[in-house]
C-alpha cells in the first residue's frame, strides 16, 4: 500500500511537469495510451481560434485510408487550457457517417468505433462544440476484425 | 486494477523520458535528390500530397490482420537488416527505412522482442544518416522491447515515431524522402500480406491485397512528381508494373445507410454500404509474384 502511495505522488508530480491536458505533444501521449486497448494508428492535432460572429466554426480536415471488415476508433482529447470542446466527424465524400456529437440529445461522447464495411478513403473533420477556440488532438487507433 | 495501473505509470515515465530527447539540432542540407530541387514547381500541392501519404496503409494494421489469420510469425518474410545497413545513397536508404517500419509492425505484433531490437538498430542508424535520427528514441524503444508488459507503448512510440517524421520531412519540404518511405513501407507491407496468403489463402487478406488497387494510384501520383530525377523514373516504372497486375481486379459496392448503436456506453456506427473485391486466384497469384520481383528488386538496389 505505502508503495501505491508512493508511486502515485510520484505519477502527479510526473504528470505536473507534463502539463497533463495542455495544448501540446504529450496530450498525443495521454490520449493515445488511454484507449482501451485499441492500437494507436495515427494523431491529427487541432487547434482552431473562435468562431467569428455569423460565421460558421472553423473546421480542421484530414484524410485517412479505411479498410473493411475492420473496427477503428475515434477519439479526443482536449487541452484544459481552452474552452473548446471537440467534435470528431467521418464522412465518406458528401455523406457523414458518425460523429462524436448527437445534435438530438446535445451529447458530445468522448469518441465512437467505426465498423468500416467498405475499404476507401474517408474524410475526417474536427471543430469545436458552439465555434469556442479550442486545442485538441484526434486519434485513430485500430480494434480489431471483430465486430 | 493493480497492474492496469503500474502500466499506465511506467508507460508515462517512458514517454516523459521520450520528450527530453527530441530536440538535438538537425541539419536541413539533405543532398538528395537534387534533380527534385531545382526550383520545379510541385505538380500538386504540399496539402493534397499530405493527405495522399496519410492515407497509405499503417503497417500495424496489416501486421495486425495478419496476426488474426492465425497464421505463426515467420522470419523468412522478414528483410535482412544486413542488405539494408549497406545502402549508399539517401534514395535507397529512405525506401530501406520504410521497408524496415513495416517489419517492425510485424515484428512488434508478434512480440519478437529479440528480432525487433536489431531492427531498431538498422532503423536508427538509417534515419540518423538521413537527419532524422532525432525522431527515435532508440534507447527508450530498446528498454521497451525486452520488456513485454509495455508492448502497448512499444507499438505506439515505434508508429508515433513514424509518423513524426513524416510530418517533419514534410514541413521541412523533405516529401520526396517521405514518398520514398511510404513507399518502403508500403510494398513490404503488401510482400508480406502476399506471402502469409501464399501459405494460406484467407480470405480477408487476400480481399486486402485487392483493396491496394484504391491506394497504387494515390502512390503512383506521388511518386511521378519526382519523375525528372532517374532513381524516382526508374521507381515508378516499377510500381506502375504492379498496377498493370491490378488493372482487370474489379472493385463494386452495394450502397447501405449507416447506423449508431450505443454499446456498452461506446457509440459504435456500423457501415452498412460494403466494397466488394473481384479478383480471380490466377489474379492474386500474379500481385503476389510482381510484388515478390518489386521487393526484391528494392532491396537489392
Amino acid at each position: 500500500m505505502k508503495a501505491i502511495n508512493i508511486l502515485i505522488i510520484i505519477l502527479f508530480t510526473i504528470i505536473s511537469n507534463f502539463s497533463f491536458g495542455q495544448c501540446n505533444d504529450q496530450l498525443v501521449n495521454v490520449c493515445a495510451l488511454d484507449n482501451n486497448g485499441a492500437t494507436y494508428i495515427k494523431d491529427f492535432k487541432v487547434k482552431l481560434k473562435k468562431a467569428k460572429k455569423k460565421e460558421a466554426a472553423p473546421v480542421a480536415k484530414y484524410q485517412v485510408a479505411l479498410s473493411k471488415n475492420t473496427t477503428y476508433r475515434f477519439n479526443s482529447c482536449n487541452a484544459t487550457e481552452f474552452a473548446g470542446e471537440a467534435i470528431v466527424q467521418l464522412f465518406d465524400a458528401e455523406q457523414m457517417l458518425g460523429s462524436t456529437y448527437n445534435m438530438a440529445t446535445g451529447k458530445n461522447y468522448k469518441g465512437f468505433d467505426f465498423y468500416c464495411k467498405k475499404s476507401g478513403v474517408y474524410n475526417i473533420y474536427i471543430s469545436f462544440k458552439d465555434g469556442e477556440e479550442g486545442c485538441a488532438v484526434g486519434i485513430l487507433s485500430f480494434v480489431g476484425k471483430e465486430y | 486494477m493493480r497492474k492496469r495501473f503500474f502500466s499506465f505509470l511506467s508507460a508515462v515515465i517512458i514517454l516523459s523520458a521520450c520528450n527530453s530527447s527530441n530536440t538535438n539540432d538537425v541539419s536541413q542540407d539533405l543532398t538528395i535528390p537534387d534533380s527534385v530541387k531545382n526550383g520545379k514547381p510541385l505538380q500538386i500541392s504540399e496539402e493534397v500530397m499530405e493527405n495522399m501519404i496519410q492515407n497509405i496503409s499503417s503497417p500495424v494494421e496489416i501486421a495486425s490482420l495478419i496476426r488474426s489469420t492465425g497464421m505463426p510469425y515467420s522470419q523468412k518474410y522478414i528483410c535482412k537488416t544486413d542488405d539494408i545497413e549497406k545502402y549508399d545513397s539517401n534514395f535507397k536508404r529512405a525506401i530501406g527505412l520504410g521497408i524496415l517500419g513495416a517489419d517492425l509492425g510485424y515484428l512488434n505484433m508478434y512480440n519478437k522482442t529479440g528480432s525487433v531490437l536489431g531492427n531498431l538498430s538498422t532503423i536508427k542508424s538509417i534515419a540518423d544518416e538521413l537527419k532524422i535520427g532525432q525522431f527515435f528514441d532508440f534507447s527508450t524503444l530498446k528498454r521497451l522491447s525486452v520488456n513485454n508488459e509495455n508492448l502497448d507503448s512499444l507499438i505506439f512510440i515505434s508508429t508515433q515515431s513514424f509518423n513524426n517524421m513524416d510530418s517533419y520531412l514534410r514541413e521541412s519540404d523533405r516529401t520526396s524522402i517521405s514518398a520514398l518511405i511510404v513507399t518502403g513501407l508500403w510494398i513490404e507491407g503488401l510482400y508480406i500480406a502476399s506471402q502469409v496468403v501464399k501459405e494460406n489463402k484467407h480470405k480477408d487478406l487476400a480481399e486486402r491485397i485487392g483493396d491496394q488497387k484504391i491506394i497504387i494510384n494515390d502512390l503512383l501520383i506521388i511518386l511521378r512528381n519526382y519523375k525528372s530525377d532517374p532513381n524516382f523514373a526508374s521507381l515508378i516504372a516499377d510500381i506502375e508494373a504492379v498496377k498493370e497486375r491490378y488493372a482487370d481486379i474489379k472493385i463494386s459496392y452495394i450502397k447501405g445507410e449507416p447506423e449508431a448503436v450505443e454499446k456498452d456506453g461506446m457509440l459504435v456506427i456500423v457501415q452498412n454500404e460494403t466494397s466488394v473485391v473481384e479478383m480471380t486466384d490466377q489474379q492474386l497469384a500474379d500481385i503476389i509474384s510482381i510484388t515478390e520481383a518489386t521487393r526484391s528488386k528494392l532491396i537489392s538496389l
